[in-house]
């Protein structure tokens, strides 16, 4: 196996799943209208009602949803079962769910006068359900907050080629703001001073002087505690998946402070000051390394084939051990390790927030929502290929050590081209973790203001957020972390497809398109929940109470509750949407009036 | 509607400009045009919200500006008015 086949693979499913299944639904379920006036025509008010040109649409909602998810599930679920099912189920997850639960969360919303889905599953399923999925929402934030502050601190402290860049395009992130917002400078003049430096400072970072600085600095600080770790703990990834013994050095703890400080002032400046000019410098630091990286894993083949040959096994094993008492059965594990490129919740919940009020023209929605899905599906490919020929190092260093060797294939030195590809890597998830921590304290902020006052305070809001997800990283367990965020995340798919199966059966449409991808995630999902809660229980909890361990203690019993609360909170939405279902099988609601027209 | 401009297609070089216009800056652009609504919201609220029922003793001044605001006022109402999440912070 080779990346060229792989890439042939998704380029054959591309078209195969848009051209017959997708259209196909759009045109004969859907039914979609040019001629129907959407929200952002009719209530356009120029801020979140205004539409917009489709392919700046597709533009932006690709960028939104093609996160880190993509790449940490394929590569982990690369490492855990070998390529073969992760390229299976990415294949079948984007082709007959992932891009139907984008495209209807659009559609939802876009048919319901542009309301959120927490809306319209007031309107159309029940009060509660709302309120649970507010719920759901903030833990499944706090979830990913936590494994990407996790995942950032272990490649900063582990990959000491890696920090100068990111702490340049931190800087390069508040000069641009200066730049275009108090200077008034062009555009095009700020984006190349700011990105030209930042690459140059994600490249100086593999030269001995600089590498050997960061890795001085980490070791003066491990030296503060005599060398002893601050917390150690049992990690059933090391070692091949079979597990050890891990250490938090204080020199891990400093790297994910100092991630949780940038988020933090990302969450409480005013968003042109840091947040959105970050995010454009990272755009094009990663656009770079994902565009070299792609082109070059199709002719690596031909000009390089050493960096195009599959290198991990195609298959690992049906139920592969997770430490000494862990389970990690391929159903349901591997459906919720990889997420957002085969199906993600996050999608619908922007897509129909965000996305859906800015659709100019009911024809827009599938090439905006499912476009965009099979555009994340590839970025999911591309990080498949680059850890299936990159074999060596850790899950996230044999996916810069595949993406660099990729990028290689251009002329570019490996170990610079691996520097870039971490550094890529860092770039998505921060831009993430930053929006996350935003969107927490604002949610905090709305849900305990009334009843403790001080949480209307930003700092206090934001401080409590970042306070917790230091306390999940610090159980050091990411592995459990990502997989109930996998979880969370599938689940809030199944729910917003759950919302979509309800609206078509109340409106006497065909529901089964989303009904059984809705069915099938459910089901996988909750399954998941209660695998990884019982890892968690025996593999960390249970050996660190024995062994008198507090933080292990205190984080894994917190994430125990969590997924206890995602289960009942998944069981209270699967009764009221079963309610609401049959209720409008035997019942439909009076179908809409005509369309308003256009114009 | 007859005289309807049907809107220009571009070559493939102009899609191109839009899609890493779309995943570039829109976002940015957005963000700087919700700041200005914000602000001229809270202006509106200020000195018509009488329009949405807060008891606010209309000024004399609120007269004059008037005729400046009418283009507004039926976006403004519906952007004041409509049910909002946290949701909505995503977007």
């Amino acid at each position: 196996m080779n990346a060229l086949i792989a890439v042939i693979i998704g380029a054959v499913t591309v078209y195969l799943a848009y051209a017959h299944y997708a259209r196909r639904i759009d045109r004969n379920v859907i039914q979609s209208d040019p001629k129907r006036a959407t929200p952002a025509t009719l209530y356009m008010d120029g801020v979140d009602f205004m539409p917009t040109n489709r392919n700046i649409l597709f533009g932006y909602h690709f960028k939104s949803i093609a996160a880190a998810g993509p790449i940490v599930g394929a590569i982990v679920a690369a490492t855990l079962w070998g390529w073969l099912p992760a390229l299976v189920w990415l294949v079948l997850g984007v082709s007959f769910m992932g891009w139907a639960s984008d495209y209807s969360a659009i559609v939802l919303s876009v048919r319901n006068e542009g309301n959120s889905l927490s809306a319209v599953a007031h309107r159309l399923v029940s009060p509660r359900t709302r309120t649970v999925l507010f719920l759901f929402i903030f833990f499944y934030l706090l979830l990913i907050a936590g494994a990407f502050v996790g995942i950032m601190a272990q490649v900063m402290d582990g990959q000491p080629k890696t920090p100068l860049g990111i702490i340049l395009l931190v800087a390069m992130g508040l000069l641009l703001g200066q730049m275009l917002y108090r200077w008034k400078m062009g555009l095009l003049g700020a984006t190349v001073i700011t990105v030209g430096i930042t690459f140059l400072g994600i490249l100086l970072g593999p030269l001995p002087a600089i590498e050997g600085t960061f890795k001085g600095f980490n070791e003066s600080l491990n030296t503060m505690t005599g060398g002893a770790p601050i917390v150690t703990y049992f990690d059933p990834t090391l070692a091949g998946f079979k597990g050890a013994e891990a250490k938090i050095m204080p020199s891990l703890l400093f790297w994910a402070i100092a991630i949780c400080l940038f988020c933090y002032a990302g969450s409480v400046l005013p968003i042109w000051r840091m947040a959105q000019p970050v995010v454009y410098v990272g755009f094009w630091i990663t656009a770079m390394a994902m565009v070299l990286g792609l082109l070059g894993a199709a002719v690596g083949t031909f000009v390089k084939p050493e960096v195009a040959q599959f290198q991990i096994p195609a298959f690992k094993g049906w139920n592969p051990q997770l430490g000494p008492a862990g389970i990690m059965p391929l159903w349901p594990m591997l459906f919720v390790t990889i997420a957002c490129g085969a199906i993600s919740g996050w999608h619908a919940l922007f897509g129909s927030v965000g996305t859906a009020r800015q659709i100019e023209n009911e024809a827009d929605m599938l090439p905006v929502g499912a476009g965009s899905m099979f555009t994340e599906f590839l970025l999911g490919l591309l990080a498949l290929l680059a850890v299936s020929v990159g074999a060596k190092g850790a899950p996230v260093g044999a996916f810069a050590n595949g993406l660099g060797g990729f990028i290689s294939v251009w002329g570019v030195p490996v170990q610079y081209a691996v520097s870039l590809a971490f550094a890529a890597f860092i770039v998505i998830v921060l831009v993430v973790t930053q929006l996350i921590f935003r969107v927490m304290r604002v949610t905090l902020t709305e849900w305990l203001g009334e009843v403790i006052p001080p949480c209307r305070n930003q700092h206090v809001a934001s401080f409590i957020s970042v306070a917790l997800a230091i306390l999940l990283v610090l159980t050091g367990t990411w592995i459990y972390l990502w997989q109930l965020f996998g979880a969370a995340n599938q689940l809030m798919a199944a729910l917003s497809l759950l919302l979509v199966t309800v609206w078509l059966a109340s409106v006497g449409k065909d529901w089964l398109y989303a009904g059984l991808p809705m069915i099938f995630m459910y089901l996988t999902t909750v399954a998941s929940i209660l695998v990884t809660a019982y890892n968690l229980y025996f593999n960390v909890y249970q050996p660190n109470l024995v062994a008198g361990r507090v933080i292990p203690v205190v984080g894994s019993g917190l994430m125990v509750l969590v997924a206890i609360l995602l289960v009942v909170a998944a069981l209270f939405v699967a009764v009221d949407g079963w309610r609401a279902f049959v209720r409008y099988l035997r019942r439909p609601a009076p179908a809409p009036g005509p369309a308003p027209a256009r114009g | 509607m007859s005289d309807e401009k049907k809107p220009k297609k571009g070559g493939f070089l102009q899609v191109v400009k839009d899609i890493v216009y779309g995943m570039s800056s829109h976002e940015m652009t957005r963000h700087a045009v919700r700041s200005r609504a914000s602000m001229e919201h809270l202006f509106i609220l200020i000195t018509m919200g009488d329009l949405l029922g807060v008891p606010i003793l209309p000024p004399y001044y609120s007269l004059r500006l008037l005729p400046y605001v009418t283009p507004q006022i039926s976006a403004w109402k519906r952007r004041m008015l409509r049910e909002r999440d946290i949701t909505d912070t995503l977007g």
